[in-house]
């Protein structure tokens, strides 16, 4: 396909131009600089998850804790969830795919750049939508239980105990109906999480589809899907859970969204609705999500274990297919969510047996990390140690997995700390360990030096210490009975001291954080030069300059090899043990230079004003559905859709490319093979 | 299923090993049009949409409730003709893409315009049938889950049908603006075809299981 | 474009109509199988035979009217994927609701 036709620039506004400063990253159509502000703003919103965290362990740091009344406790618990998954994990993911992506298949940008910059937009400004609520939201406490007749008698809380933070959404990430129904989450907290996990969700549906069609399409030259490197397998196999498991939560969410604001009755008991149903939706898409959460820590720690091991990595068909078939199976075991909620015999018998088999690709991937490290001459750098530390920590956040597949044991486990504990340890000493692993092995790449070793190594041991002093205890704190979501436990449980333990841990964490912005700070202005090649790797997106420049590779790379690069440095000695070949330096200093200095000018997609306009829409629909009964909600359902579709017909008239007689001066550049959508 | 099937792909698909030039990334490496792959993939994920409102009409439309339900009130007739339109438009859109194959832009509008007014024909059924629901049963949006289950489903395919007519309209207005449809605006015309057709088929789904079995 | 010209046997106008004819007359006896029903009773025979005629319509529509058929397979796996995981996801959850039987007849 060829957008060559030759239109004028659209019309409706003049053609961005900058490419520095605020405006370029306004209408950047360039994956690099979006990977970078979807790093930022996960990081803002980590910070923000993390002070929650926070606020939840000193309530709970001694017995009859009194810093959080229980409103404020269940918005923080709630948002804590929500803002690590869907505002952390899941956008740093999205920095690493963006970024990574095209350099590591060897192209100019996504398949669809403008979409991809729709996507960061629609992200950006649902997770403002979803915090909006703090400005916006009408703290009512909740309204307490039904009695006999269905009618709702108030509460136990007093008045005075509807605060600004327990104005936040207070239903848990799950959002349980009827809990986070009209009838008992009354306010308007709940539409806000309900929405704004709405407009996410098409942000990454969006991202989904374009990383789909980027990975299959926009290849190198010899790039064949199984060269490719195990971070890329991991992003399209990603993809294609959120592709699958985004529609439902998406029904799922609307349902409640009318519920809440229409008055349908699809989870209301009282009305004959099946509160079971929600269960299931959420969980359809809420185990695929664990995986959407943890498969790109996988790919990184794929990456960076074979590069610091000095060894190709172990396994790489087994590894690829384990993850696959993780994907695979990880649709077949919503279920397990749901043991205590009453589902047939046969059902639990059959959602525990798929749980279990989940364990066989798990143990595949722990075994081939190992076998790569095994007889490697291993350099113990920062993003080794976060990696090491992520297999360890995964696997006995995976152990702890396996024994809630086993009904009963489950039944006792739910609900309790120690499923607090065996998520976090998949999710926290899993996915972001991996993903810090990622960042001291990336952050050349995008800066261009060294994030600082000392300061790196530290921030690993404070916050590993601090992690497992943090969810370790949890386990028997869970065993002993300590249930989850509960603000308060009584002094005569015993539970004191080592509930003080974790909230020593969780300060030690965000120390081990702090040091890691001091060490990003630092090392951005005043790190180390990196050069071409800091880690020796394999892969290609080292074989260009750091920080890559606008247009990524000089010359398009052909491939010959799975590990490309490796096999242009080394070679192999009668023993099979690799030898660095004698010209490699000579390569490594050539590749410096040359992507230093195409050839011939290089056109890359133009900026453009329609994907932030476009985005802009629709959160403003979303005020508009929350309050409909009012005039500017009205108004808002009228202006929202306005926009969308205005910056719709925008981005349709006006070309992917500037026309060719701009080219000579501007930035303005044709991506041709790029969609023009 | 879907994560393990590229693999083998790996060994199937021909790499199209174009030469490049050295400032151009003319590339598609599975020899399928950006645009047209992006289409696809996004429709297969709409069956998880489309299926989710599907079953939970099956779980809600066969209970008893207090208040009318949907099953007791259908207007099969009526029905059956509005699926007849729509599946009628399906032609006229495919009649639409092949005029344009053959260069036939005259042609190209005119069975535009009739997929949008066959659209809109299959819409005002909607809307009609709704508002019998509404005024003659009092079988509301609220009225019981599966009235509501039976809104949502119907409601969001219809959604569906009013952006596709939104969609044919435009490609209308720019084919009679310029005089008729350029090679990039095929392509539109190609996708804006698959989402017509995805929405026909869902609507087959929908009044087979929902209207003939529902009713039953 | 192309890249659909590159399919030597497309349908021609005439052939487009002839499927669309099919079509209906398919939606025709899934109507009259109703009735059917509604007259005489099927003894459950109805809903396997309207599933049936739907699928052909389905298949179809997706086969000729989409160019499904005329398209590398590589479309065909990511649309039928789509469609498979949803029956298969969507089936057992109304099984386990006891909403339908899986396994034994509609």
């Amino acid at each position: 396909m060829t957008t060559t036709a030759s239109r004028p620039a659209s019309t409706i506004f003049r053609r961005p131009r900058s490419t520095e400063g605020f405006w370029s990253w306004i209408t950047t159509t360039d994956h690099k600089k979006i990977g970078i502000m979807y790093g930022y703003a996960a990081f803002f919103f980590f910070i923000i998850g993390g002070i929650e965290a926070l606020l939840l362990r000193i309530q709970l740091a001694g017995p009859n804790g009194s810093f959080l009344n229980a409103g404020e406790y269940n918005a923080m618990f709630t948002t804590h969830g929500v803002t690590m998954i869907f505002l952390f994990v899941m956008p740093v993911s999205a920095a690493f795919f963006n970024y990574l992506l095209p350099l590591m298949i060897g192209a100019r940008d996504v398949a669809f750049p403008r979409m991809n910059a729709l996507s960061w937009w629609i992200f950006i400004f649902g997770g403002l939508f979803l915090y909006s609520v703090i400005f916006f939201g009408d703290p009512t406490p909740p309204a307490g239980i039904a009695d006999s007749s269905g009618a709702i008698v108030a509460g136990n809380l007093d008045p005075t105990d509807a605060t600004l933070l327990a104005g936040l959404p207070d239903g848990g990430w799950f959002l349980y109906q009827p809990n986070a129904g009209p009838a008992y989450s009354p306010g308007t907290a709940v539409d806000f999480a309900l929405i704004g996990l709405q407009i996410l969700g098409i942000a990454s549906l969006i991202s989904a589809i374009n990383f789909i069609v980027t990975v299959f399409n926009m290849r190198a030259e010899g790039m064949r899907l199984l060269r490719m490197p195990v971070f890329v397998w991991m992003t399209l196999v990603v993809a294609f859970l959120l592709l699958f498991s985004l529609p439902i939560i998406a029904v799922a969410l609307f349902m409640a969204t009318f519920d809440r604001q229409f008055g349908t009755l699809f989870f209301q008991a009282t009305g004959g609705g099946d509160p079971v149903l929600w269960q299931h939706m959420f969980w359809l898409f809420g185990h695929p999500e664990v995986y959407i959460l943890i498969l790109p820590a996988m790919g990184i720690v794929s990456e960076v274990l074979p590069t610091n091991s000095r060894k190709p990595l172990f396994g790489y068909a087994a590894i690829v297919f384990a993850g696959a078939a993780i994907a695979f199976l990880g649709f077949g075991v919503w279920a397990h969510h749901m043991f205590s909620s009453g589902i047939p015999a046969v059902a639990q018998a059959a959602f525990g047996l798929s749980t279990m088999t989940i364990a066989v690709p798990t143990g595949i991937k722990i075994f081939n990390w190992m076998g790569t490290m095994w007889g490697g001459r291993l350099r113990f750098n920062t993003a080794m140690m976060f990696s090491i530390g992520f297999v360890a920590m995964f696997v006995i956040g995976g152990l702890s997995g396996v024994t809630h597949s086993i009904v009963p044991s489950d039944w006792q486990q739910t609900d309790t700390y120690y499923i607090v504990a065996h998520f976090h340890y998949v999710l926290f000493g899993g996915a972001i360990f991996g993903l810090f692993s990622g960042i001291y092995y990336w952050f050349p790449k995008i800066t261009g030096r060294m994030l600082n070793e000392k300061l790196g190594k530290v921030h690993f041991w404070v916050q590993f210490i601090g992690f497992n002093l943090t969810f370790a205890p949890m386990h028997w704190l869970g065993l002993q009975g300590m249930v989850r979501r509960t603000w308060r436990y009584a002094p005569e449980t015993g539970l004191g001291p080592w509930n003080l333990a974790v909230t020593i841990g969780a300060f030690t964490i965000a120390t081990g954080v702090a040091i890691f912005w001091f060490n990003w700070i630092y090392s951005k202005r005043k790190g180390e030069p990196s050069g071409l090649d800091p880690w020796d790797a394999r892969t290609i997106e080292w074989t260009i300059p750091n920080p890559t420049p606008a247009y990524n590779f000089a010359t398009p790379p052909v491939i010959h090899s799975l590990d490309d690069f490796w096999h242009q440095k080394y070679t192999e000695d009668e023993e099979g043990r690799p030898v660095r070949k004698d010209d490699a330096d000579d390569l490594v200093a050539r590749l410096d230079h040359d992507g230093r200095n195409p050839k011939s000018p290089i056109h890359m997609p133009a900026p453009s004003y329609f994907p932030i306009l476009m985005a802009l829409g629709l959160p403003l629909i979303g005020y508009g559905i929350i309050y409909h009964t009012t005039l500017v909600g009205l108004a808002l359902l009228f202006i929202g859709p306005l926009i969308t579709i205005g910056a719709l017909i925008g981005w349709g008239i006006e070309p992917l490319e500037e026309p060719e007689e701009h080219q000579e001066h501007g930035e303005g550049g044709e991506l041709v093979g790029a969609g023009a959508h | 299923m879907a994560d393990t099937f590229e693999i083998e792909e790996g060994a199937e698909v021909p790499e199209h090993a174009e030469v490049h030039d050295s400032h151009h990334l003319v590339h598609e490496s599975t020899g399928i049009d950006n645009r047209k792959l992006g289409m696809w993939v996004f429709l297969s994920s709409e069956f998880l949409f489309f299926g989710a409102f599907i079953s939970n009409y099956l779980l809600y439309g066969g209970r008893d409730f207090d208040s009318v339900v949907p099953r007791d009130i259908y207007d099969i007739p009526f029905t059956s003709i509005s699926s007849f339109v729509l599946l009628m438009s399906s032609l006229t859109m495919v009649l639409a893409h092949h005029a344009l194959s053959t260069g036939d832009q005259n042609g190209t509008k005119t069975w535009l315009m009739a997929t949008a007014l066959l659209g809109s024909v299959f819409l005002g059924g909607q809307v009609f049938e709704f508002t019998e629901f509404i005024v003659e049963y009092d079988m509301t949006l609220t009225s019981n889950p599966a009235a509501s289950a039976f809104y949502m489903l119907t409601g969001f395919h219809g959604t569906h049908v009013a952006l596709g007519i939104v969609m044919l309209l435009s490609l209308f207005g720019i084919a009679r603006r310029e005089g008729g449809l350029s090679e990039k605006h095929g392509m539109n015309l190609e996708l804006v075809g698959l989402y017509w057709h995805f929405v026909d088929i869902i609507w087959i789904v929908i009044f087979t299981l929902v209207y003939l079995i529902g009713a039953a | 474009m192309s890249d659909t010209a590159h399919a030597t046997s497309h349908p021609s106008t005439k052939d487009y109509v002839r499927i669309a004819i099919f079509l209906a007359v398919l939606t025709a006896i899934e109507v009259a199988l109703f009735y059917l029903n509604e007259a005489v009773g099927m003894e459950g025979w109805d809903a396997p035979l309207l599933i049936g005629l739907s699928t052909i319509k389905f298949v179809v529509v997706v086969g000729w009217f989409m160019h499904l058929r005329f398209e590398d397979s590589f479309l065909a796996r990511f649309f039928g994927a789509g469609f498979v995981l949803a029956m298969a996801l969507y089936g057992i959850v109304l099984a386990v609701f006891g909403a339908i039987v899986l396994f034994g007849g509609g």
